[in-house]
C-alpha cells in the first residue's frame, strides 16, 4: 500500500549573504571567472526546504616556499609542484580546485623574512598563471601579517582577493587594505559565536560592507575539537537563518591544515597497527574533517591533499543531489 | 555661532567666489575652454569637488558649474542689526570657498604656478642650484593611500592643518616637533603679512616632505584646500562612498579622520572663510590669537572654534606655551594618541605577570611589611593633567642598600572626555596587571596594601622608579583609550609625602566604598548584561544590577558600566530596566525581552529577587552555588572551595553540573560570594535568615562583612546559628543542629 510521507519542513526568515570572490576583466581585475559563495536560506543541503544557490566550493591551499613541515605523504603526492607556487596552482585548478588559497610563508620573521614587495610579486606571478579567485594569507604574525597584506591589497587592486586573517586583536590595517583596494577580508574568531559576531561588526563598523567579509570560525580537526567547531558553526548558521545579521556571512574552514596537523595523519611509527596505512589514514583524516565541515555549513574549506580536491568536490555534488 | 566669525566668513567667501570667477574667465580666454585641468598623480580629478558636486573637472570649461554653485552658497554679509543664528550661512560660505579656492589651484596649475616654488637659499636643503625651493602641492594618490591606511586603522592618530606662521621661528619648530612625536601628519600653508611657517621651518633647517610627515602645501591661504582635498580622497578611498555623497563623506571625515585647523597669527576674512569650510568636516579650528570662541558641539564633536591667545597661555617660557597649544588641538578634536611599547629597560608583556622577585633576587621592595605603600588613581580636570608627565619626588634606590625598603605613593591622575569618576576604581585596579607585566618587578595587591618588588636585575639593566610611571601611562592610555586621553603619575618616596598623600588616597576609598554601598537596584534605571560565557553556556545571559555582583565574581556593575564605555561592541551592554512586572520577585520586562533574545530564546523570564521561581541561570563560573533544603525551610551556601560532602548529599562538582550550563532550575542558583553581604540576598525568598548552612571557607574569610550584615537585619547571632561542614554533611545532622541552636529559618513561612 502506498504511502504519502510528508516532509516536515521549516521556513526560515534569514538568508546567509552572497560573497563574490574574484573580479573578471570586466570588473577591473583579471580573473575568467567569479567564485560566489554564501545565498543559502535552509541548513546545509537541504535543497528540499530552502534555497542553496551557491554550493561550497574546494579551496586548495598552496605555499610561496617549500613546507618544511608538511608530512611527507603530502609532499610526496604533489611531487615537485611544492617547489613553486605557480605550478602548484596551476596543477590545483587542474585537479577541479575552485580556489588557490595562497599562503605567504616566505615572509615569516622567524624564517626566511622574505619582503612584502617581494609576495605582492608572487601574488602577482600566480595571478599570471591560474585565473581562479585568490585567497592570500600573510605568516600569521600580526605586525608582518599587516605590512605584506597591504602590499598584496595595492600591487593587486580590483582583484577582490580575500586577505586574511584578521582577528580581533588585529584587523584594523587588513580592513583598511580591503576597503581602499576592493577586496575581501576574511576573519578569524576563536570558536566562539559572540566574538565572531564582533568581530563582524568590528570590521563593517569600518566600512567594509557585509558581502565582503568572509568567517573562519576556527577549524578543530577531527578529534581535536571538531565538536566544538561544529557546534558553533551551527549556531552561527541558525543564527543566520533566523535573522541575525551580524551572523549572516559565509564560513570557511581551514581544514587540511588542522586535519595533516594531527597525530593520526602524520605518525608512521609508535601507533597501533589498526591505525592502518599512513598514507591512507592522513587523506582519510582530511576527508572527514572536510565532510564533517560541510555538514555544519562551510562554504569553503581549504584542503592540502591533491586527491581530496577531487574526492570533496564528489561529495559535494552527491551532497547537493547532482 | 558668533556674529563676528560669520560675517567674516561670509565676506571671505564672496571675495575668494569672486576672485575665482575673475580668474576662470581669463584663464579660458588666455587657455581656451578645453584647456586640460588636474593635480598631478591623482585619480581624483579635483578631489573636494569631485566630492562635494559628483562633478569631475577635467577641463576649464568644466570649472563654470563649479563656480556657478558656489555662487547659490553664497550670502549676503549679516547686517550690524540682525542677529539670526548665522549656522548655516556660515557652513555654505565655507563649501563655496573651498570649491571657490581648489578651481583657483586647478587654474594656477594650468598657468604653471603650483606647485609654488620659493626662494629659500642654496643652503637649504631640497632647494635647486639658484636657492629654488619647490613646495610640495597636492598629495599623489600613492602617498594617499599609504597614510589613508594608517589613518583608518589608527597607526596615525590625526592631522593638523597648519595655517600662518608662528610667534617666531623657535615656535614654529616645537610645535610641528610636537605633533611629529605624537605621530600626527602636519599640513602646511598659508602667512601672515607675506611670512609663512614654511618659511620659518625652512630657516631652522626643519626637513619637509613625505618622510618627515611633514608637508609644505603653498605660502597662501587657498593651498591648505589640499589638506581637505587629501581628506576628501581618504572618505572616497578608504569609505566605500561614492563621488556625490557629501554628506555620508563629511561624515566620515568628521568621525573617522582626526584632522584639525591650527591658525597661527591674525586670522583674516579668507581664513575664516576657510576654517568654515573646515567645519563642514567636523574639523574644528584652535587659534593663537583672540578670536570669538563657538564652544557648543554641534557640526564638530566638540568645540567648534577654540581661541587660546598665544601669550596668555600659561607656561615658564614660549616652547611650553607651545607645548600647551598642542595639546590643546589635540583635546578639541579628541584625537588618540597611544603607546605602542612601554618605554622601559627591561622586557615587558604578560608571560612576566606571573613571576616572582624573591628576597634574595631582590633589590628594593615598597610595602609589605617592610615600608607603606598604596597606589591611588584620580580623575583631574584637564587642565590639571600634563600628558605624559612623570614626577618621583623623595629619595631615589640609590641610598637603599640592597634588599631594603621605600614607603611609595603611586598617585595616577587621569583626564578624558569620556571618563567617569565612577570608572576610578576600575581603572586602579589595572595598576596591578600593568605593573607585574615588567621583567623583574613583582606587584601584588591593590589600594593601601600595595606591595612592590624590584628585581637585581631589573635595577641592573636601568630599570627605576620612574619607570612604574612609564608602564601605567603607556597602558593605561593603549587599553583604555576610550575613556582616557592623557595621564600623569606622581610617584612619592619621601615618608612624610607618602603619609600625606596615603591619607588623601584613603578618604578616597571610604568614599568609594560609600559610593557602592548606596549604589542600589532603585537608584539605576539600566542593568548591564554579561555574555562573555557563551563560548562554553551558550544559553546563559548574566544580568548584573548594582546589588549584585556577577556569579563569577569577578564583574560588578561598574564594572560593566566601564567595559561598556570602552568597548562598545563589547559581552557587557546596558539593559534599561522598563516597566516593572513584580517588585517582590525583581522583574523587569527588558530585562525578560534582552534575556530571550540573547539566550537563543531558550529563557524567557528571569527574576533577580528570588530563587523559587525563574531565577538566574548560571553558566559554570560561580563562586557558590545556593541550594534550598526542603527540610530545614532554607537554604545552603557551598563554596567552590569547599570540598566536602553538602547536607544535600552531593559535593560542589556533583551540583555545578546541575547548575551550570544556562539552566534554570528554581531552588538552585550559582552566585559570587559578595552576593552574601547585599542587602537583596534573595529578600522575596526571607533573605539572610534563609541561610541553614554555609562553607566554612566562607564564614572564616568574610567574616567581618557578614556579621555587619546579619546585625543590621537583626540577628547578630546568626553566624553562630548557622551550621557548617564541620557539623552537619547530612539533613539530619543539619536539623539537629539548627534545632539545639535556635535557628530562625525553622520558624518562618515556608519558603514555597
Amino acid at each position: 500500500m502506498p504511502v504519502t510521507v510528508e516532509v516536515p519542513t521549516e521556513k526560515w526568515a534569514g538568508k546567509v549573504i552572497e560573497v563574490k570572490l574574484g573580479a573578471t576583466k570586466e570588473e577591473g581585475g583579471s580573473r575568467a571567472g567569479t567564485v560566489t559563495v554564501g545565498g543559502e536560506t535552509t541548513l546545509p543541503f537541504l535543497t528540499f526546504e530552502g534555497g542553496i544557490p551557491n554550493q561550497p566550493v574546494v579551496a586548495a591551499e598552496v605555499w610561496d616556499v617549500e613546507p618544511a613541515d608538511w608530512s611527507p605523504v603530502l609532499l610526496e603526492a604533489w611531487g615537485n609542484a611544492v617547489k613553486d607556487p605557480v605550478v602548484w596552482a596551476q596543477q590545483a585548478a587542474a585537479l577541479g580546485a575552485k580556489l588557490i588559497a595562497l599562503k605567504l610563508r616566505s615572509t615569516d620573521p622567524d624564517g626566511q623574512n622574505a619582503s612584502p614587495a617581494e609576495a605582492a610579486a608572487t601574488v602577482k606571478r600566480v595571478l599570471a598563471a591560474v585565473d581562479l579567485p585568490l585567497l592570500v594569507y600573510g605568516p600569521g604574525q600580526a605586525e608582518k601579517d599587516n605590512d605584506v597584506l597591504v602590499a598584496v591589497a595595492e600591487a593587486s587592486a580590483g582583484e577582490r582577493l580575500a586577505l586574511g586573517l584578521c582577528e580581533q586583536s588585529n584587523y584594523r590595517t587588513i580592513v583598511a587594505a580591503c576597503l581602499g583596494n576592493g577586496h575581501v577580508a576574511i576573519g578569524r574568531a576563536p570558536i566562539d559565536v559572540n566574538m565572531q559576531k564582533q568581530l563582524n561588526i568590528l570590521m563593517s563598523d569600518m566600512g567594509l560592507p557585509l558581502d565582503r567579509i568572509l568567517m573562519d570560525p576556527t577549524t578543530g580537526g577531527l578529534g581535536y575539537g571538531i565538536e566544538y567547531t561544529y557546534s558553533v558553526m551551527e549556531r552561527l548558521r541558525f543564527g543566520a537563518l533566523q535573522g541575525d545579521r551580524m551572523t549572516q556571512l559565509p564560513l570557511i574552514n581551514t581544514v587540511g591544515e588542522e586535519a595533516w596537523r594531527q597525530k593520526e595523519a602524520k605518525a608512521a611509527e609508535g601507533v597501533p597497527e589498526a591505525w592502518g596505512d599512513l598514507a591512507k589514514r592522513g587523506l582519510s583524516w582530511e576527508m572527514l574533517t572536510a565532510t564533517s565541515m560541510l555538514e555544519a555549513g562551510s562554504d569553503i574549506v581549504v584542503l592540502r591533499h591533491p586527491n581530496s580536491i577531487g574526492i570533496i568536490n564528489g561529495v559535494i555534488a552527491k551532497l547537493m543531489g547532482r | 555661532m558668533s556674529r563676528l566669525i560669520a560675517a567674516a566668513a561670509i565676506r571671505g567667501a564672496n571675495g575668494v567666489v569672486a576672485q575665482a570667477s575673475q580668474e576662470l574667465e581669463a584663464a579660458i580666454a588666455a587657455y581656451g575652454p578645453d584647456k586640460p585641468v588636474a593635480f598631478p598623480n591623482t585619480a581624483y580629478y579635483l578631489p573636494v569637488t569631485l566630492g562635494f558636486m559628483g562633478h569631475r573637472v577635467e577641463r576649464l570649461a568644466d570649472l563654470r558649474p563649479v563656480i556657478k554653485h558656489a555662487k547659490e552658497l553664497l550670502h549676503p554679509v549679516p547686517q550690524q542689526r540682525l542677529w539670526l543664528p548665522y549656522l548655516g550661512e556660515t557652513l555654505d560660505s565655507g563649501v563655496a570657498t573651498l570649491l571657490a579656492e581648489e578651481a583657483i589651484e586647478g587654474i594656477r596649475f594650468v598657468r604653471g604656478e603650483e606647485p609654488q616654488k620659493i626662494q629659500a637659499g642654496t643652503d637649504v636643503e631640497g632647494a635647486d642650484d639658484s636657492g629654488l625651493y619647490t613646495l610640495n602641492g597636492p598629495i599623489d594618490d600613492v602617498q594617499l593611500r599609504s597614510w589613508g591606511i594608517q589613518l583608518v586603522d589608527g597607526r596615525m592618530p590625526g592631522f593638523a592643518a597648519i595655517v600662518g606662521a608662528a610667534k617666531s621661528n623657535e615656535v614654529a619648530v616645537k610645535i610641528v616637533r610636537e605633533l611629529q612625536q605624537r605621530g600626527i601628519l602636519v599640513f602646511l600653508s598659508g602667512n601672515v603679512n607675506g611670512r609663512s611657517i614654511i618659511d620659518q621651518l625652512l630657516e631652522e633647517g626643519v626637513q619637509l616632505g613625505y618622510d618627515t610627515y611633514t608637508v609644505p602645501f603653498g605660502r597662501d591661504t587657498i593651498s591648505a584646500i589640499y589638506a581637505l582635498g587629501f581628506a576628501m580622497r581618504s572618505a572616497l578611498t578608504f569609505g566605500g562612498m561614492k563621488a556625490g555623497q557629501a554628506r555620508d563623506l563629511l561624515l566620515y571625515n568628521k568621525y573617522r579622520v582626526f584632522a584639525f585647523v591650527l591658525a597661527l597669527g591674525e586670522v583674516d576674512d579668507l581664513k575664516y572663510a576657510t576654517a568654515a569650510g573646515a567645519i563642514s568636516y567636523g574639523f574644528p579650528t584652535i587659534a593663537d590669537t583672540l578670536i570669538p570662541n563657538i564652544l557648543p558641539t554641534g557640526v564638530t564633536q566638540y568645540e567648534h572654534v577654540v581661541s587660546m591667545p598665544f601669550d596668555e597661555i600659561p607656561g615658564a617660557n614660549d616652547l611650553e606655551r607651545a607645548e600647551k597649544l598642542v595639546q590643546k588641538c589635540i583635546e578639541v578634536r579628541g584625537v588618540k594618541v597611544k603607546i605602542s611599547k612601554v618605554p622601559i629597560p627591561v622586557a615587558y608583556g604578560s608571560a612576566f605577570e606571573g613571576e616572582r622577585v624573591r628576597r634574595e633576587a631582590m633589590r628594593i621592595e615598597f610595602g609589605g611589611r617592610a615600608s607603606s605603600c598604596f597606589e591611588y588613581l584620580r580623575m583631574l580636570d584637564p587642565d590639571q593633567v600634563e600628558p605624559g608627565k612623570i614626577t618621583v619626588v623623595g629619595p631615589g634606590l640609590d641610598g637603599v642598600a640592597d634588599g631594603g625598603a621605600l614607603p611609595l605613593g603611586i598617585v595616577v591622575d587621569v583626564a578624558g572626555r569620556k571618563m567617569q569618576k565612577d570608572f576610578e576604581p576600575v581603572l586602579e585596579r589595572q595598576i596591578h596587571h600593568f605593573v607585574n607585566g615588567a621583567e623583574g618587578v613583582q606587584h601584588i595587591g591593590q589600594r593601601d596594601i600595595t606591595w612592590i618588588r624590584i628585581s637585581k636585575t631589573a635595577v641592573a639593566k636601568g630599570f627605576d622608579i620612574r619607570h612604574l610611571g612609564e608602564i601605567v601611562i603607556a597602558r593605561m592610555l593603549s587599553e583604555f583609550s576610550a575613556i582616557v586621553d592623557k595621564v600623569q603619575v606622581t610617584l612619592y618616596t619621601g615618608k612624610a609625602e607618602v603619609e600625606k598623600t596615603m591619607a588623601l588616597a584613603q578618604a578616597a576609598y571610604r568614599d568609594r566604598n560609600e559610593r557602592v554601598a548606596g549604589l542600589t537596584d532603585e537608584s539605576v534605571d539600566t542593568y548591564y548584561s554579561c555574555t562573555l560565557c557563551q563560548s562554553f553556556a551558550p544559553n546563559h545571559v548574566c544580568i548584573i544590577n548594582p546589588e549584585r555582583v556577577g556569579l563569577c565574581g569577578a564583574y560588578n556593575w561598574l564594572d560593566c558600566k566601564a567595559s561598556h564605555q570602552i568597548n562598545p561592541t563589547g559581552p557587557n551592554q546596558p539593559v534599561p530596566k522598563g516597566m516593572c512586572v513584580d517588585p517582590v520577585r525583581g522583574e523587569w520586562d527588558n530585562v525578560n525581552d534582552f534575556v530571550y533574545r540573547h539566550s537563543n530564546q531558550s529563557v524567557s523570564r528571569f527574576t533577580l529577587y528570588t530563587m523559587m521561581d525563574a531565577p538566574m541561570t548560571s553558566c559554570g563560573c560561580f563562586e557558590c552555588i545556593i541550594m534550598l533544603i526542603p527540610e530545614a525551610n532554607g537554604v545552603m551556601v557551598l563554596s567552590r572551595e569547599d570540598p566536602s560532602m553538602s547536607p544535600a548529599g552531593m559535593t560542589f562538582s556533583t551540583l555545578a553540573g546541575l547548575a551550570g550550563g544556562g539552566l534554570q532550575t528554581p531552588g538552585m542558583m550559582g552566585v559570587g560570594k559578595y552576593y552574601l553581604t547585599s542587602k537583596k540576598f534573595i529578600p522575596a525568598d526571607g533573605g539572610h535568615r534563609r541561610i541553614v548552612w554555609m562553607s566554612s571557607v566562607l564564614k572564616d574569610s568574610m567574616r567581618e562583612d557578614l556579621q555587619t550584615m546579619f546585625s543590621s537585619i537583626g540577628e547578630p547571632d546568626l553566624m553562630d546559628k548557622i551550621a557548617d561542614e564541620t557539623v552537619a554533611t547530612s539533613v539530619e545532622e543539619l536539623l539537629a543542629v539548627l534545632e539545639e541552636r535556635g535557628h530562625p529559618a525553622l520558624t518562618m513561612d515556608p519558603m514555597f
